[in-house]
C-alpha cells in the first residue's frame, strides 16, 4: 500500500482527470464489487427462501412433479396420478421445462462469451486486427444483449406457458417465491441489456476505446457475469435438483 | 474548567443512592408475578442456570465498573502533570484479557447446553395433555383426554407433569406463565410444545399468565390466568366441565334420565356412585375466589362513556335470556351463537373454528375477555353492550341498540336494549 | 483551553468563508460531505426529538396501572414508531453524519468517492423518514412493532394503510444505507492519503469500514423480506399466507439476519467514536490499536451467525438453540476485550473530564451493563424467561442508548468545533450529560426488575397489583429527566453556533488528521493532500515523543512539513478552491430531485390501497419517468 501511494505525488489530486487513489484503481471498479457482495446476499435470500418453501405448497401445480386439481396427489408419472384417483381431467403437469430452459441457460452462458470479446475489443480498439467487424466491440456488444434478450425472450415464454398450466405467482408458495426469484433474476438481466445497449450506443456514437471506456465497459461486465453465475446457481437448485 | 472531583461523583452517588431507595421501597411490595419462583421443576432449573449467569454477571460488573471508577479517580488529570508513558498496548495484558471472557462463559455455557437438552426432551408419556390455542386477544385451553374446553383459566393438577401443545388460530402469540415456567410462541403452521411439573404443594396456587408476543390492538389484555389445584379436586373440575350446558336440552335429557334411574332404583344408586355425567347444576369443584389473590383479579377500569343501569340486572330473566341466545328466530339481534359454542345447545359454528370462546361453563369461571374483567353481572353487561370499548380491536360485535360499531362504521340499530342484555346476563350466569 | 484562543477570524462559526456559497440553494444543492454531514446531523436530531417524544407519551402513559393518556391504537404506533424511529431515523443517520463529515478528513480526503450519490442517499434518507413519520399525525404510523412478525403484518390482519407506509418506507430507507454503504467503502478503500496504510486508519474509520460491510451483507436480507411483505400486500402473493401453508419464521429469519448485524451497525460507529475521545483525553495513544481494529471485525463477523438468539422462543430445537446460544456467547469475548482496552487506554493517563470524554466513559460504563444482560439472555433457558419482557427493553437500551447515544452524543460535543469553530457550551453540556446519565439508568434500571417480575413488552396499559407499579413510575421519571436534559443540550447545540467560544484548529489536542487542518473546514478540506506516516500524524508533529515507539514509514521517504500536515488558518490566507487550482464537485440540485422522484414512486404504492391500483400505477410511472429523466441528466453532466 505504502509504495503504491509512493508513486503518486501527494498533489495528484491537482491533476486533470486522474484523482490520486490508494489502490490505483478507479472508484467505480471498487464500488461495483461492493455492489456485487450486495446482490449476492440478496439473491441468498430468494434462494433460501425457494428452498425453504419447496414442498411446502399445499396445492399445486408441482416443480418436479404430477398433481391433481381436485386432490394433493403427488407423483413421479401422470399414470402414478390417475392411480391413486385423479380423473385425467384434473391432472396437472410438472411445471419445470429442464430441456426448454437448458437452452436459455446455454444462450446466457454463451453471452458471458461475448461479453469478455466485447471487453477485448474495447481494451485493444484501434489496435492492428481489431478494426474488423468479428474482432470489434460494437459486435460482442451487440452479440451480448441479443443473448441477454434471447433469455428474456425465453423466460417469458416460460413464464406464459407456466400461466397457462395454471401457475401464478397467487398460486402457492411454489409460484409465489419461483416467480419472485426469476423474476428478480430476470430484471437484472434486463437491466443488463439496458446497460449493453447504451454502451452499443456510445460505441456506435463515438466509438469506446481509452482507459475510461475500458473502465466503463468492465464494470459492465463485471455485471454481466455476475448476473450470469446467479442464473447458473438457479439452473442448479431450482431446475436441475429435485 | 477544573473542578473539585467531589462535586462530580455527587450526581453519582446521588444515583446509587436513588437505586437503592427505589429497592428498598419495592421490598416492602410482593412480586406476584415474578419469574425466581421455584414452582415448577422448569423455573427451578431456569434459576439455578439464572444464578450462575447472575453470579458471574455481578461479579464482572463489579470488576469492570470499579476498575474504571479507580482509573477515574486516580488519574484524573492534575495540574502540571508531566505527559502520561505513552503505552500502545501489551500483547500479554491483551491475551489475558481475551482469556478472562472465555473463563466466565465456560461455567456458563455448559450448564445452559445441560439445561437445553433437559428442558427440550420429550415430556413423560403420562404426563397431562393441554392444548393452548391462542386467538385475537384470548387463549383457549382443551383437555383432550377429557373433552373439556375452556378460555383464559387454567387447571392444573399440582405435581403432575403437564404437557402443553401450543398452536394459533390466527397471529403470533406467546404463552407465559413467569410464576411457573418460561414462555413458547404460538406459531402458525407449527406445533410447539412446553412441560413442567407444577410444585405438589401447589394445590391452591394462582397465577397470572400473558401473551408475550406482540399481536395487534389488544395484545396488552391478552391475558390468563392459572391455577394448580388439588389432583383430587382437578378431577372433579375437569368432570364438571363436560357435562353440557345448565338448561340445555342436553343437561334436561340426561338430568331426566339420572331422575327415573334413581326412581327405578334408589337403592342401587345409593350404593354405587353413578359413573354418568354429574348432574348439570352441581358445580363441581371451582378454584375459591379468596385463595385468587389481589394479582389475579382484574382492576380494569370501566371504560369513559359507556353505562349500564345497574338496577336492570336485578330484573334480568334466564329463560328469556336463552330464548335470545337459542331461539332461531333471534339470530339476526343476537347472533351469539355463531361466534360461540354453548355444548348442549344448538350449534351455529364448529367448536374448531369458533372466534370466541366456549361459554358452557362461563359462569365457573372468574374472569372474562382475555382476562381483563372480573365475570360478573355488571361487567358482563358493560362488556356485551359495546365490547370494543371495553376492549380495543375486540371482534365480539357490539350489541347493544344505540352503540357505535367500529366494524360496521355505524351505530347499531339492530341489537338488543339495556334490558334484553340484563336478561342475556342472567342467563349466561347460571352457566356454572 | 478554548478561552484562551484566539480571536474569532471573520469565518469561525460559520460555512461562508472563503467565498463559499451561503442560502438555503447552497445546501439543497450542495455535494460537500461535511454540508451533507450537517444535514444528517440536523435531520437526525430533529427525528431524535421525535423519537424522543414519543417515549415520553409513552410513558406518561406507562406511569401507572391502567393509564389513560393514550388509546391502544395510538400507544401501539407510538412504541412502532419509536423503534422504527431511533434505529432507521435516529442512531444510523447520526452515525452517517459522522461518516460524511469525518471519513474524508480522517483519511485525508477532499470528499468522498461518489458526491453527488453521497447527496442522494441523503435525500432519500430525509424524504423516506417523513414518508414514514408523518401519517402518525393522521393516525395511520406503522403499529406492527419494528420487527412486524408475519403474519400480523399481512392484510389479513393489518388492513389499513399503516404496515404499507411502513414496509414502503423501510425499503426506500434501505435504498439510503446500500448507496452510501457502497460510497464509504470505496472512499475508505481508494482515497486514503499517501502513506495512511490500513491500519494506520484512525479507529472511527476502521469501525465505520466494518459497518459499511455489515451494511451491505445484511440489508439485502430485509430488502427481500420486506419485497415478500410488499407483494403480498399489493399484489397477492402467499409468502405470509398461513393457509397457503406459509411458515412465519422465514420473515423471523430473514429479518434476525439482517437484525442483528443491524445491533452492530449501530453500535461501532460509537464505539469509533469512543475510541477517539478516550486517548484525546487520556493524553495516551489508543491501548492496543490492532486489537481494537481485529475486535470490531470479529464482532462484525460473528454478528452473522447469532440471529437467532432473537428467536430462542420459537422452538427450533435443542441443537439450534445450543449453536445459537454458544455463537452469541462467543461474542461477549471480542467485546470485552473492546471494554479492557478502553479501559487501559486510560490506565494511567492524564484524564481530562470534558464533556466529549465524560460521554465517552459513560459509554464504556453503561454498554458493559447492556453487554452483561446480554450475556444473560444468551442462554436459552434463562432467555425465556427473560425475551419479550422489560428486560429486553432494559437490555437494548443500555447497548443503544448507553453505547451508540451516549457514543454519538460525546462524538457531538467532540466534533461540534471542527463542524462549527465554536465549542459547545460545557456548563450546559455538563447539565446535559448528568440529566442523561442520571436519566437513562433512571428509566432503563428498573426495567431489568419489572421484566424478571412479569411485565412483558409492547403492552399498552397493565393492571394494578401486578407489582410493576414503582418500577414503572421510575421508569417514567427517568424519562422526564433525559427529556429535559435533551431540551439542554438542543439549546446548547443551537445557541453555540452563534456565541460558543471560538475553536482553534487542533480543540482539544488530539492526534487525527482532521485536527491538522481550519474549523470548520475549507470546501476542499486539505490545501495539499497530507503525507501520513504512523497511526496519529498531528501527534507526529506536535508531540513526536508521543509516538516515537510506533511504526513509522521511512522519514527519508515521507517528510513531513507544517505545509503538509498543518495548513495555515490565518483568515487572510484562507483560500477557495477555485485561488488554489483545487477542482471541486459543481453543486448539482439533480440528487435532490432524483431521490424525490424515486421516494414518490415508491411511496406511490400506498395509493393501491389509498384509491385505486390504476391511480397508483399512473403516478407511479410518471414519478419513475421523471426519476429516470433526473438520473440521465446526473450521469451526462459533469462532476467537476
Amino acid at each position: 500500500m505504502a509504495t503504491a501511494a509512493l508513486e503518486h505525488d501527494a498533489n495528484a489530486g491537482h491533476g486533470e482527470h486522474q484523482h490520486y487513489t490508494s489502490t490505483g484503481l478507479e472508484h467505480r471498479k471498487i464500488a461495483i464489487w461492493a455492489l456485487i457482495g450486495s446482490e449476492c446476499m440478496l439473491f441468498a435470500s430468494l434462494i433460501s427462501t425457494y428452498l425453504i418453501y419447496k414442498g411446502r405448497s399445499r396445492v399445486g401445480p408441482w416443480p418436479h412433479d404430477w398433481g391433481c386439481k381436485t386432490s394433493n396427489v403427488i407423483g413421479k408419472t401422470a399414470e402414478a396420478v390417475q392411480a391413486a384417483g385423479c380423473a385425467a381431467a384434473d391432472v396437472m403437469k410438472p411445471i419445470l421445462d429442464i430441456p426448454v430452459t437448458s437452452q436459455s441457460t446455454f444462450v446466457l452462458l454463451m453471452s458471458s462469451l461475448a461479453m469478455v470479446l466485447a471487453l477485448e475489443g474495447v481494451e485493444n480498439a484501434g489496435k492492428p486486427g481489431y478494426d474488423k467487424w468479428y474482432k470489434g466491440s460494437k459486435f460482442w456488444l451487440a452479440m451480448t444483449a441479443i443473448m441477454g434478450a434471447t433469455f428474456l425472450g425465453y423466460q417469458s415464454y416460460e413464464f406464459t406457458s407456466f400461466v397457462h398450466e395454471g401457475l401464478t405467482i397467487r398460486t402457492n408458495l411454489f409460484g409465489s417465491s419461483f416467480f419472485t426469484l426469476t423474476g428478480f433474476h430476470g430484471t437484472h438481466v434486463a437491466v443488463g441489456v439496458l446497460w449493453l445497449m447504451t454502451m452499443l450506443f456510445i460505441d456506435m456514437k463515438r466509438g469506446l476505446k481509452g482507459a475510461t471506456d475500458v473502465l466503463l465497459v468492465d464494470i459492465c461486465a463485471l455485471y454481466w457475469h455476475f448476473v450470469d453465475v446467479v442464473w447458473i446457481a438457479i439452473f442448479t437448485l431450482i431446475y436441475l435438483i429435485q | 474548567m477544573t473542578r473539585s472531583p467531589h462535586r462530580r461523583l455527587g450526581p453519582a452517588l446521588l444515583l446509587v443512592a436513588g437505586i437503592a431507595l427505589a429497592l428498598a421501597a419495592c421490598s416492602t411490595q410482593s412480586y406476584p408475578n415474578s419469574s425466581f419462583t421455584s414452582n415448577s421443576d422448569l423455573n427451578i432449573d431456569i434459576n439455578a442456570l439464572w444464578d450462575r449467569v447472575l453470579i458471574m454477571g455481578t461479579a464482572v460488573f463489579i470488576f469492570v465498573e470499579g476498575l474504571l471508577i479507580y482509573v477515574i479517580v486516580r488519574y484524573r488529570a492534575k495540574p502540571n502533570a508531566p505527559m502520561p508513558k505513552q503505552i500502545h498496548g501489551s500483547h500479554t495484558l491483551e491475551i489475558v484479557w481475551t482469556l478472562i471472557p472465555v473463563l466466565i462463559l465456560i461455567p456458563i455455557a455448559i450448564p445452559t447446553v445441560k439445561t437445553i437438552f433437559k428442558t427440550q426432551a420429550p415430556a413423560v408419556a403420562d404426563a397431562l395433555q393441554v392444548e393452548v390455542y391462542g386467538h385475537q386477544w384470548w387463549w383457549e385451553f382443551r383437555y383432550p383426554a377429557y373433552g373439556v374446553v375452556t378460555a383464559n383459566e387454567l387447571y392444573l393438577p399440582a405435581g403432575k407433569t403437564v404437557n402443553f401443545t401450543l398452536q394459533t388460530r390466527d397471529v403470533l402469540h406467546s404463552f407465559w406463565t413467569p410464576g411457573l415456567a418460561g414462555k413458547r410462541d404460538l406459531i402458525s403452521n407449527k406445533v410447539n410444545h412446553l412441560w413442567y411439573t407444577p410444585d405438589k404443594t401447589l394445590t391452591e396456587g394462582a397465577f397470572n399468565g400473558f401473551c408475550t408476543e406482540y399481536c395487534g390492538s389488544s395484545h396488552a389484555n391478552m391475558r390468563f390466568r392459572v391455577f394448580t389445584v388439588s389432583p383430587e379436586n382437578f378431577e372433579k373440575w375437569a368432570a364438571h366441565m363436560k357435562t353440557p350446558a345448565a338448561g340445555s336440552p342436553a343437561a334436561l335429557a340426561a338430568q331426566a334420565a339420572a331422575d327415573s334411574a334413581a326412581k327405578k332404583a334408589p337403592k342401587a344408586a345409593a350404593m354405587v356412585p353413578t359413573p354418568a355425567p354429574a348432574p348439570a347444576m352441581d358445580a363441581g369443584y371451582v378454584f375459591p375466589v379468596e385463595k385468587m389473590g389481589a394479582h389475579t383479579i382484574p382492576r380494569t377500569p370501566y371504560p369513559a362513556g359507556l353505562t349500564f343501569d345497574d338496577n336492570l340486572l336485578g330484573q334480568g330473566d334466564a329463560a328469556r335470556g336463552r330464548a335470545l341466545l337459542t331461539n332461531p328466530a333471534n339470530m339476526g339481534k343476537a347472533a351469539c351463537l355463531t361466534c360461540h359454542v354453548i355444548t348442549g345447545e344448538q350449534a351455529y359454528v364448529n367448536d374448531d373454528v369458533a372466534r370466541g370462546p366456549n361459554l358452557t361453563h362461563v359462569a365457573s369461571r372468574h374472569t372474562f375477555a382475555g382476562g381483563l374483567f372480573p365475570l360478573d353481572a355488571a361487567h358482563l353487561a358493560h362488556w356485551i353492550k359495546n365490547a370494543e370499548k371495553m376492549k380495543p380491536g375486540t371482534p365480539m360485535t357490539v350489541f347493544g341498540i344505540g352503540q357505535y360499531s367500529p366494524l360496521m362504521k355505524a351505530n347499531v340499530t339492530v341489537g338488543l336494549t339495556d334490558a334484553e342484555i340484563a336478561d342475556v346476563v342472567a342467563y349466561l350466569l347460571t352457566l356454572k | 483551553m478554548a478561552t484562551t484562543a484566539a480571536p474569532a477570524p471573520a469565518y469561525a462559526g460559520s460555512h461562508a468563508a472563503g467565498g463559499e456559497q451561503t442560502g438555503l440553494w447552497s445546501w439543497l444543492a450542495t455535494v460537500d460531505h461535511k454540508r451533507i454531514g450537517t444535514l444528517y446531523l440536523w435531520t437526525a436530531l430533529f427525528f431524535f426529538c421525535v423519537g424522543g417524544i414519543e417515549a415520553f407519551i409513552m410513558r406518561l402513559q406507562l406511569m401507572q396501572p391502567n393509564g389513560q393518556v393514550v388509546s391502544a391504537e395510538v400507544f401501539n404506533q407510538l412504541f412502532t414508531m419509536h423503534g422504527t424511529t431511533m434505529i432507521f431515523l435516529v442512531v444510523m443517520p447520526l452515525s452517517a453524519a459522522f461518516f460524511n463529515f469525518l471519513i474524508p478528513l480522517q483519511i485525508g480526503a477532499r470528499d468522498v468517492a461518489f458526491p453527488r450519490l453521497n447527496a442522494f442517499s441523503y435525500w432519500v434518507y430525509l424524504f423516506g423518514g417523513l414518508f414514514m413519520t408523518l401519517p402518525i399525525l393522521f393516525n395511520s404510523a406503522p403499529n406492527g412493532g419494528w420487527f412486524g412478525y408475519a403474519p400480523l403484518t399481512t392484510m389479513q390482519f393489518s388492513g389499513g394503510l399503516n404496515i404499507d407506509f411502513w414496509v414502503l418506507g423501510l425499503q426506500i430507507l434501505g435504498v439510503s444505507s446500500l448507496a452510501a454503504a457502497f460510497n464509504f467503502i470505496t472512499t475508505i478503500i481508494n482515497m486514503r492519503a499517501p502513506g495512511m496504510s490500513l491500519m494506520r486508519m484512525p479507529i472511527f474509520t476502521w469501525m465505520s469500514f466494518v459497518v459499511q460491510f455489515l451494511l451491505v451483507l445484511a440489508f439485502p436480507a430485509i430488502t427481500i423480506a420486506l419485497f415478500f411483505l410488499q407483494f403480498d400486500r399489493f399484489f397477492g402473493t402467499q409468502f405470509y399466507e398461513i393457509a397457503a401453508g406459509a411458515d412465519p419464521l422465514l420473515w423471523q429469519h430473514l429479518f434476525w439476519v439482517f437484525g442483528h448485524p443491524e445491533v452492530y451497525i449501530l453500535i461501532l460507529p460509537a464505539f469509533g467514536l469512543a475510541s477517539e475521545i478516550l486517548p484525546t483525553f487520556s493524553k495516551k495513544p489508543l491501548f492496543g490499536y490492532n486489537v481494537m481494529v481485529y475486535s470490531g471485525i470479529m464482532i462484525g463477523f460473528l454478528g452473522f451467525g447469532v440471529w437467532a438468539h432473537h428467536m430462542f422462543a420459537v422452538g427450533m430445537g435443542a441443537t439450534a438453540d445450543t449453536i445459537f446460544s454458544m455463537a452469541t456467547m462467543l461474542i461477549g469475548i471480542p467485546t470485552g476485550v473492546k471494554i479492557f482496552n478502553w479501559v487501559a487506554t486510560m490506565w494511567g493517563g492524564n484524564l481530562k473530564f470534558t464533556v466529549p470524554m465524560k460521554f465517552a466513559v459513560a459509554l464504556v460504563a453503561l454498554f458493559t451493563i447492556g453487554g452483561i444482560s446480554g450475556v444473560m439472555h444468551s442462554s436459552p433457558p434463562t432467555d425465556l424467561q427473560q425475551t419479550d419482557t422489560y428486560f429486553i427493553v432494559a437490555h437494548f437500551h443500555y447497548v443503544l442508548f448507553g453505547g451508540s447515544i451516549m457514543g454519538i452524543m460525546g462524538g457531538i460535543y467532540f466534533y461540534y468545533p471542527k463542524m462549527v469553530g465554536r465549542y459547545m457550551s460545557e456548563t450546559l453540556g455538563n447539565w446535559h450529560f448528568w440529566l442523561f446519565f442520571i436519566g437513562m439508568n433512571m428509566t432503563f434500571f428498573p426495567m431489568h426488575f419489572s421484566g424478571m417480575l412479569g411485565m412483558p413488552r409492547r403492552i399498552y396499559t397493565y393492571d394494578a397489583g401486578q407489582g410493576w407499579d414503582t418500577f414503572n413510575l421510575w421508569s417514567s421519571i427517568g424519562v422526564f429527566i433525559q427529556g429535559l436534559g435533551l431540551v439542554i443540550f438542543v439549546y446548547n447545540f443551537l445557541k453555540s453556533r452563534k456565541s460558543g467560544a471560538v475553536a482553534p484548529n487542533d480543540a482539544w489536542g488530539a492526534g487525527t488528521l482532521e485536527w491538522s487542518i481550519p474549523s470548520p473546514p475549507p470546501e476542499y478540506n486539505f490545501a495539499q493532500l497530507p503525507v501520513v506516516t504512523s497511526r496519529y500524524p498531528l501527534w507526529d508533529l506536535k508531540h513526536p515523543e508521543m509516538t516515537a515507539d510506533l511504526t513509522h514509514s521511512a522519514p527519508d521517504q515521507m517528510v513531513i512539513t507544517d505545509s503538509h500536515a498543518v495548513p495555515v488558518h490565518e483568515e487572510t490566507e484562507r483560500k477557495t478552491a477555485h485561488e488554489l487550482g483545487i477542482p471541486m464537485p459543481f453543486p448539482t440540485i439533480k440528487p435532490l430531485f432524483a431521490a424525490l422522484f424515486m421516494v414518490l414512486m415508491v411511496g406511490a404504492l400506498v395509493l393501491v390501497h389509498a384509491i385505486s391500483m390504476q391511480v397508483a400505477v399512473a403516478v407511479m410511472i410518471t414519478c419513475a419517468a421523471l426519476f429516470i429523466g433526473t438520473i440521465y441528466g446526473w450521469l451526462t453532466s459533469p462532476l467537476e
